[in-house]
């Protein structure tokens, strides 16, 4: 729900580090999107869409890859991949897949990162 | 001629917001000063709570009254007669921790011992927005539907104590109170759950004994 607040976070990472590169156009942005993250990929992929409009990463291909849910298990100390039981809901329940216990500490699967880009830019840049 | 070059950007979207958090926490804390935010949906009784702590305890106590568009929260914890800031999200469905950065700096943080962050009403967005506060609680109303805390299970994870408010109305809404408590005791087997009737006067001495119990 707040993919909009996102969404600028992510242009401005992007913009920020073409820019440094002297790029004159973005051809493909990867996005690390946390399973755990309360965002929706196709919505954050829309508004992304009306954002770029009249930037050099207009023309971009949005390449989203999903991060899953690290936890370290608060009862049998399990430390790995969690379950995601999404049956439910879009947002899932972190379980441990050892002890099926929901009491988990988690380590990794909640951030938004913009992993790289791909950018053209001049010989001499 | 042009070239194409893949270029690492590496940057975390939600660091800046956990990074000034920290920094509002450490400002906090070197100020002697708990925090405590509240979250929950629309009309669940976050403000009643605010205004019901203010008046039954002796607390300096300072609010951040957070509002998609509106002051009218702001408006009603002025008359307990405590300094209160506003915080206006605009846009956005919950609070941030840079509006929170600036909101403390507009409060007397000097003459305070507690400083209270009452949330947009939303149980879903402010799950991803650490806020630096040192106890989330999360207020719920039986009239939401006690189908409430399954629905929306991270707030729940993530929250250090549930509060099952109106629940002097649960039957005249055909809501099951303890259900709600068992979900959120299943989704959390270590939060404290209490069940609330703010507008009785019930609830609120334990709500308050949790609260002092996290500030030892």
């Amino acid at each position: 729900m707040h993919e909009l607040s996102m969404a600028q976070g992510i242009i401005n990472a992007v913009l920020e580090t073409a820019e440094a590169n002297n790029a004159t156009e973005v051809n493909e942005v990867t996005v690390e999107v946390g399973r755990l993250a309360m965002i929706n990929p196709e919505q954050l992929e829309f508004i992304l869409g009306v954002l770029i409009e009249n930037t050099i990463m207009e023309d971009a291909k949005i390449v989203f890859e999903e991060i899953p849910a690290e936890i370290e298990c608060n009862d049998c100390k399990f430390h790995g991949e969690a379950i995601l039981d999404d049956s439910d809901h879009y947002a899932p329940l972190v379980k441990c897949p050892e002890c099926d216990s929901l009491s988990v500490e988690t380590l990794n699967g909640k951030d938004i990162v913009v992993k790289n880009i791909v950018i053209e830019k001049p010989d001499d840049a | 001629m042009h070239q194409v070059a893949d270029v690492e950007v590496a940057k975390n979207i939600m660091d800046a917001n956990k990074r000034l958090a920290d920094k509002n926490l450490k400002n906090l804390e070197e100020k002697d000063i708990f925090c405590v935010d509240f979250v929950g949906a629309i009309g669940s009784g976050k403000t009643t709570l605010v205004e019901e702590i203010i008046d039954n305890t002796d607390y300096k106590i300072g609010v951040l009254a957070g509002d998609v568009i509106s002051k009218f929260d702001a408006g009603r914890i002025e008359k307990h007669n405590v300094p209160v800031v506003g915080l206006n999200t605009g846009k956005e469905c919950h609070l941030d921790a840079h509006l929170v950065g600036h909101g403390l700096e507009d409060l007397p943080l000097d003459d305070l011992d507690m400083v209270i962050i009452e949330n947009v009403g939303n149980l879903i967005c402010p799950v991803d927005f650490d806020l630096g506060s040192h106890l989330r609680i999360v207020v719920v109303s039986v009239t939401e539907g006690d189908d409430t805390v399954e629905k929306h299970p991270i707030i729940f994870q993530t929250s250090d104590v549930v509060v099952i408010n109106k629940v002097d109305l649960a039957d005249a809404v055909g809501a099951d109170a303890d259900k709600m408590v068992a979900d959120a005791k299943k989704l959390n087997p270590n939060v404290k759950v209490i069940k609330s009737s703010l507008k009785q006067g019930i609830g609120l001495d334990e709500i308050i004994q949790v609260i002092e119990e996290a500030m030892n």
